[in-house]
């Protein structure tokens, strides 16, 4: 059998050319021939603006240009139907006079009843704040809270809080309200993004949504009902769900 | 080193299949942000002569050097002159260089199994689409594997040249990477395991680590000290990026261990490798090279249903790829390029796997039945990669993507050279970039022909707005009220360069501006 022999001196050529590929650039002068337009495309300098043919008696502003910032890897979002974020602070959410949190400390039912960080209770106690011990983390998998407001409310608005410490989205978001703690009777739906009936209660035409501290403003049109359950599949980071917190914006039925 | 005509042959078919693969269209895919970032580095390189490391980001200088050969080769001296193959077939070299030092671990592996990894590692998706990445996986890969490899031929002959060449490949990983500091904790333990195997086996320990001469350890490691120091301090002109390349351990740890937009759970990599989809795009597998490892590893523990190869190198190998895997999944930050390093591993074992499964049955026939298993297999994967790496270059369906520009920021590009040509000022046209946190990479990369152009973070009243601005949508209202509210009067009009907005990236919305004046003009020119 033939064989080919990986001679001493193929490595000795190997090393110098490394040496070579190494050393070159140290023996680099700027080219004093470099042209002053090939010297200002650098993007490391500061880079002033040239007009056109000014007037006679008037120069061009030296403006001062910032150069490019570097930055490190972008975070990844691969979701699809993405709202387009609004650029703005959200706009007065209008509701009656005497609207109040109506879910502000109420009880709280999930379907993970051992949530991996935080307690259930958490998600109705005021706190907002997207730091360590501000939200609860439940299971992976579709998973489900139910606020009980304790008496039959009109709903105008229903604002929820996933998880805002970084910018997430979360799948699966559907809300609804009903009469009762199964959600057998009068279940209406506020939201559901859900666009491939993966959490199985339907396909949704809402559109997923990036967290912000803003929270996420649901309209509910004043619906009467004494429920909400707010459902959840993971989200773009990880498979499991969070809440900070869920607002109930009502008054009670008369 | 001696190794079979034909062993030779079918790994350098094996390295041109691997260029055909990755070399066709180079630059079709819009620039990642981190390639643009990266690009830019090197820029100033280029320009000024001049490399400064950062501990802070953007990895070591073994990029930035190295590609200054193609820079050269094509005689480019400034920013302007290089373009997506400039940059891209650095990683696209070490790609092929990765194939081709399998021939120095042929005898080690055994001829079939190094011809298996060469073909696999050939047609890998992944491995075939962050070969057409200007990062710095790819090297960190190739370094990395010709360390293992030349300790291998070391522990063959003790020559010194290649206790020297060990030496070199370890300064190059660490001059390439920080996480070059997860390959050094995999060989530690690694090697001890396997010495602990040579143990259980009658051999003797010490007179193994005896052989090596202490003359030729220091080598190794003055070889790996020089090499690195000499690039991390810019070939001395920086003598503290010694120092830095220390100090950024600090914080690399406290990123991949904190809280970041990149965590990622412990199995992302392995979901990702055996199976992706979406409901918008194909499926993705790379399966098969998991399985085969997982039989390959059992392989070299047991000593079954292998033979005529070096069991200590094997055992090596599994160890070194099991500990990098755990430890890659342990650490909650994750990008998908960053298993192309264990990767590997699972590859050469996934050979040994193929050889030993062929090798179970003891029939010619469910011999063959295997092979062409294997075979179709292999084609699936060569399939996958050209889906990877050209249908799906740049969409959120492949697994792979991973916060990738959209096309639309070529589009941008593309616009904006055309009304440069009808402006006054040409590519000194004033434009102005408006993103919060900096987030317009890979613009800079699009726009580097344009000599005036601002980057900023927020609107800024006190600048005088630009002919054409490119604004975040998150942006858009601040603009307006320093466009049209605030005093003084006498101003532009200004309007939509794009019917839509465009995406930097999926879910980063864009809108340009410009002047109606000027956008008349242009659409008068237009035929």
């Amino acid at each position: 059998m033939q064989s080919i022999r990986f001679s001493s001196r193929m490595k000795i050529y190997a090393v110098l050319l490394l040496v070579f590929v190494l050393f070159v650039p140290s023996c680099k002068k700027t080219s004093p021939q470099s042209s002053p337009d090939k010297a200002k495309s650098s993007n490391s300098n500061a880079q002033t603006a040239t007009p056109g043919t000014p007037p006679s008696g008037l120069v061009p502003i030296p403006i001062e240009l910032p150069n490019p910032m570097f930055v490190g890897t972008p975070q990844d979002f691969k979701v699809s139907n993405l709202e387009k974020p609004l650029g703005k602070p959200r706009p007065p959410f209008l509701a009656p006079p005497g609207t109040e949190n109506a879910a502000f400390l109420k009880t709280v039912a999930a379907t993970d009843d051992v949530p991996i960080i935080g307690e259930i209770e958490m998600i109705t106690d005021g706190d907002k704040q997207a730091t360590d011990g501000s939200y609860v983390e439940l299971g992976p998998f579709l998973q489900s809270v139910t606020i009980d407001f304790q008496a039959d409310y009109d709903i105008y608005a229903v604002l929820l809080w996933h998880y805002h410490q970084q910018a997430r989205v979360y799948y699966d978001v559907i809300v609804q309200l009903a009469d009762d703690p199964d959600f057998i009777t009068n279940v209406r739906t506020l939201f559901n993004n859900d666009s491939d009936n993966s959490s199985g209660l339907g396909i949704g035409s809402d559109m997923h949504y990036v967290e912000t501290a803003e929270g996420k403003l649901i309209d509910a049109k004043g619906a009467r009902a004494r429920y909400v359950r707010l459902y959840s599949n993971g989200n773009s980071s990880n498979e499991l769900n969070h809440y900070i917190e869920v607002e109930v914006f009502g008054k009670p039925a008369k | 080193m001696k190794y079979p005509e034909k062993c030779f042959a079918f790994i350098l078919l094996a390295a041109i299949a691997a260029l055909s693969l990755r070399l066709p269209q180079l630059d079709a895919r819009p620039m990642h942000g981190d390639e643009a970032v990266n690009a830019l580095r090197f820029a100033e390189l280029l320009q000024k002569g001049s490399y400064r490391y950062d501990p802070d980001e953007y990895h070591g200088p073994t990029l930035n050097y190295l590609t200054l050969l193609p820079a050269r080769f094509t005689s480019a001296r400034s920013l302007s002159d290089i373009n997506e193959l400039t940059l891209r077939i650095v990683p696209v070299f070490f790609a092929v260089l990765l194939i081709l030092l399998l021939l120095m671990l042929a005898d080690g592996l055994g001829q079939a199994a190094a011809i298996i990894a060469a073909v696999l590692t050939a047609v890998s998706p992944a491995f075939v689409f962050y070969s057409r990445y200007y990062i710095h996986e790819m090297l960190l890969v190739c370094f990395t594997f010709g360390a293992i490899a030349s300790a291998y031929r070391y522990t063959r002959n003790r020559n010194f040249n290649w206790a020297i060449l060990t030496g070199v490949f370890l300064g190059l990983m660490h001059a390439t990477k920080e996480t070059s500091v997860i390959a050094f904790a995999s060989m530690l333990p690694a090697l001890l395991l396997t010495l602990l195997m040579m143990r259980r086996t009658g051999a003797s320990v010490s007179d193994t680590l005896k052989k090596i001469k202490p003359s030729h350890l220091i080598a190794t490691i003055a070889a790996a000290v020089i090499v690195s120091a000499l690039l991390y301090s810019s070939f001395f002109k920086n003598p503290h990026g010694i120092l830095d390349s220390a100090a950024s351990y600090a914080t690399y740890f406290n990123r991949g261990f904190g809280n970041s937009v990149h965590n990622h759970p412990w199995y992302y990599y392995l979901k990702l490798l055996i199976y992706s989809g979406s409901p918008q795009g194909p499926l993705w597998s790379e399966g098969l090279i998991v399985f085969l490892a997982a039989v390959g590893f059992i392989a070299a523990l047991t000593k079954k249903g292998i033979a005529g190869v070096n069991i200590h190198l094997l055992r090596f190998i599994a160890f070194y790829t099991a500990v990098m895997t755990i430890l890659y999944s342990a650490i909650p930050y994750k990008t998908p390029w960053c298993m192309l390093s264990f990767l590997h591993g699972l590859i050469l074992l996934a050979a040994i796997g193929a050889v030993v499964l062929t090798k179970l049955a003891s029939n010619v026939l469910p011999r063959l039945i295997i092979c062409l298993i294997l075979i179709v297999a292999g084609l699936h994967l060569t399939f996958q990669a050209c889906r990877a790496a050209y249908t799906y270059s740049a969409d959120p369906v492949n697994p792979y993507v991973y916060a990738h520009s959209t096309a639309d920021v070529v589009t941008i590009a593309g616009r904006l050279e055309q009304i440069a040509r009808i402006h006054p000022d040409a590519r000194n046209m004033h434009i102005q970039v408006i993103c919060p946190a900096d987030d317009y990479w890979p613009l800079p990369w699009y726009l580097r022909g344009f000599t005036n152009v601002g980057y900023f973070r927020h609107v800024d009243i006190n600048v005088p707005p630009a002919p054409v601005i490119i604004v975040s949508a998150n942006l858009e209202d601040a603009l307006a009220e320093k466009l049209y509210e605030l005093p003084p009067g006498g101003r532009n009009l200004y309007v939509p360069l794009f019917d839509r907005y465009m995406q930097l990236r999926p879910g980063v919305y864009l809108q340009t501006y410009t002047t109606k004046d000027l956008l008349d003009t242009f659409q008068h020119h237009q035929p």
